[in-house]
């Protein structure tokens, strides 16, 4: 360091990442990246260690979804990479900001299979938004400038930079590079006419929002629209949050555990407005009989979902906080607005389950009402997944995560932590199922180490819930590999890491047991036993048309 | 069944035809005929022959946002389903 401004790449990593803004990575050491990790120690940038590469990217995903900002998580070379993959494949299907610095041997062994080396680069291909293996000390830091440009621009996505070793104990100058910003598409005044020429013919339109409004920040345009034209709404997994849940015409999710209320009015609209969705098939049910007498309006700045499912009568790709401004207008649909109104009341929730035993949809129906203002929810995936989606209600989409692309067991933990990281004076409550929990329990270690204040609500009915309903219904109930009952005692496990819990059981116990999970000063679990005959109602089965939802109650006839 | 012809023009790095070749695949498409030139200004030329049930734009729009691709074309003459959307 005494050759002026030489420094080592290493060091130029943490400089470019601190530049951009990042005060915390997530990540863990290992030998291909140990220069970055001693160009770390004492530097400004925090890290946060994991205890697994893949709960790293997770935290970084928290981090990215509940912040806006872009997650940044290190990794060494060979087992370190590979287990980054799932999470950034999960960031690839969500499109969420993430760049992932990786050590690999250095540049000589490339290619020998040296001791830890994978062809990162090769495996990035599928589960990235772009990939970068460096090959010269002075492409180091124009290359992590790039990488943070591509990460969060147009739809945002996962971005890997493969260091070498040698190139990361190099010595260069650092300069700052000129980075340009990447072209985005634009709309154009003649596609803003066509769109309106369709809202103004419309007599019953439907928003189908999704998660690219929150990525857009778009929020408060969309907000506005819908205040300008009254138009009737429904959000996808991602979408909830977009939308207040007060909204008059707002029906809440759509799609394959959406509310009946928000399929029907769909499936009757004239004209569905599609706005930062991607017509998934778990929202879409049957394609070719969804929404099938509407036309469509599709908005998304990703011209290649454009088209991609369904072909739309006017397209238009750009920033969504031009276009959604540009194309209110009143509108004269009270009849319609009618219509939906009663087909919400017609369908809302019910609660008022009997039994003793805790009905989860009621308890996680009470755990938002008592959630203060600055909240995350990060859950996993399965049942819980969807009850959380179906009866909590979400100011922002910033404060709900969950893996709705990929569907990734074993994501709400780590996100959880990274959340926290985030958003430190936001009450952060991981909602995970016995499955799901125990893919990524490790992370439990990085909550002690810190003491993060995660609250974990864990809704345990013993079996792979999802899957099991699955079996039950559509399976001839053969119970293939579904049975938990052999989970560890889950309050006695988080008492190992020092985090206090308790465990509850009867419905009447559930008012005390969110209390005492929220008003604890710094991490609890609250271990929630469920009836396992408890399933996600109502159901689009494979294969239907979103009218045809099954309930409960048809279960059983 | 349809057959089409695109023209690729990308950034040369080493890595780029697996990242073109690996969306062709993904998107479901079958390569008939390839050829690829490095020209002098560090880009590259590739032009492949393909044959798939689905319309060429769903797979022009995903090697479109490829970031190393600089243009892609499909050739004259060669599309002949141009509006169908896959169905899955």
């Amino acid at each position: 360091m005494e050759q002026g401004q030489m420094i080592r790449g290493a060091d130029a990593v943490i400089k470019a990442i601190a530049a951009h803004g990042v005060t915390t990575v997530f990540g863990y050491p290992g030998g291909a990246i140990m220069p970055i990790y001693d160009a770390l120690y004492g530097s400004p940038v925090e890290h946060l260690l994991s205890r697994h590469e893949q709960g790293a990217a997770f935290a970084a995903v928290g981090y990215a979804r509940a912040s806006g900002k872009t997650g940044v998580c290190f990794a060494t070379s060979g087992p370190g990479a590979t287990n980054l993959i799932t999470s950034l494949a999960d960031a690839l299907l969500d499109s969420v900001p993430v760049v992932a610095i990786t050590g690999q041997v250095s540049t000589a062994v490339i290619g020998t299979d040296a001791f830890q080396e994978i062809d990162v680069l090769g495996m990035s291909l599928s589960c990235t938004k772009h990939s970068f293996m460096v090959t010269s000390v002075e492409e180091l830091v124009p290359t992590l400038y790039q990488a943070f440009e591509i990460a969060a621009s147009g739809r945002p996505g996962p971005v890997l930079v493969d260091i070498p070793k040698d190139i990361q104990i190099a010595l260069m100058e650092y300069k700052t590079p000129l980075q340009a910003a990447l072209p985005e598409p634009e709309h154009t005044p003649s596609q803003i006419d066509a769109a309106k020429a369709l809202l103004a013919e419309s007599k019953q339109p439907m928003l189908y929002v999704g998660g690219g409004v929150g990525m857009a920040s778009a929020v408060e345009p969309l907000r506005q629209f819908i205040a300008a034209t009254g138009i009737p709404s429904v959000a996808t997994l991602k979408g909830l949050g977009a939308i207040s849940y007060e909204t008059p015409g707002y029906l809440g999710m759509l799609g394959m555990h959406g509310s009946k209320a928000a399929n029907l009015a769909v499936q009757q609209c004239d004209l569905l407005i599609v706005v930062g969705a991607r017509f998934d098939d778990r929202v879409t049910g049957r394609l070719a009989s969804f929404a099938e007498n509407a036309k469509v309006l599709h908005l998304d700045i990703d011209a290649a979902e454009l088209g991609k499912l369904r072909m739309p009568e006017v397209a238009i790709a750009g920033d969504l906080r031009q276009i959604l401004p540009a194309l209110s207008q009143p509108m004269q649909i009270a009849d319609w607005q009618a219509e939906v109104a009663t087909l919400k009341v017609q369908h809302q929730w019910r609660y008022d389950r009997p039994g003793e035993l805790i009905y989860a949809p009621a308890m996680l129906n009470r755990l938002a009402q008592k959630l203060p203002q600055d909240s995350v929810v990060a859950c996993d995936v399965g049942q819980h997944q969807m009850w959380v989606a179906q009866h909590m209600y979400f100011r922002r989409p910033e404060d709900h995560l969950s893996s709705a692309g990929l569907g990734t067991m074993g994501f709400g933990l780590p996100a959880a932590i990274g959340a926290k990281v985030a958003r430190p004076n936001a009450a952060v409550v991981a909602v995970s199922g016995d499955g799901s929990f125990m893919m990524n329990v490790q992370e439990l270690t990085t909550i002690k180490r810190k003491r993060l204040p995660v609250k974990i609500l864990l809704v345990d009915n013993q079996k792979l819930g999802m899957v099991k309903q699955w079996q039950q219904l559509f399976f001839e109930e053969r119970y293939s590999e579904t049975d938990l009952s052999d989970n560890p005692d889950f309050v006695k496990m988080a008492s190992a890491f020092d985090i206090p819990g308790r465990n509850i059981t009867q419905a009447s116990e559930v008012e005390a047991g969110l209390d005492e999970m929220l008003n604890s000063e710094g991490p609890f679990l609250l271990h929630v036993s469920i009836d396992d005959a408890h399933n996600v109602w109502p159901l689009v089965p494979p294969g239907a048309s979103n009218q045809d939802m099954m309930d409960e109650m048809e279960k059983q006839t | 069944m349809s057959n089409y012809a695109i023209a690729i023009n990308v950034q040369q790095r080493p890595e780029v035809l697996e990242r073109v070749l690996r969306v062709v695949r993904h998107r479901g498409f079958n390569i008939t005929n390839l050829a690829m030139q490095l020209n002098d200004n560090n880009t590259s030329s590739i032009d492949m022959s393909l044959q798939s049930d689905r319309a060429i734009e769903l797979l022009t729009n995903q090697i479109n946002k490829l970031i190393d691709v600089l243009d892609c074309q499909v050739l004259a003459g060669q599309t002949n389903k141009t509006t169908e959307s896959a169905k899955g």
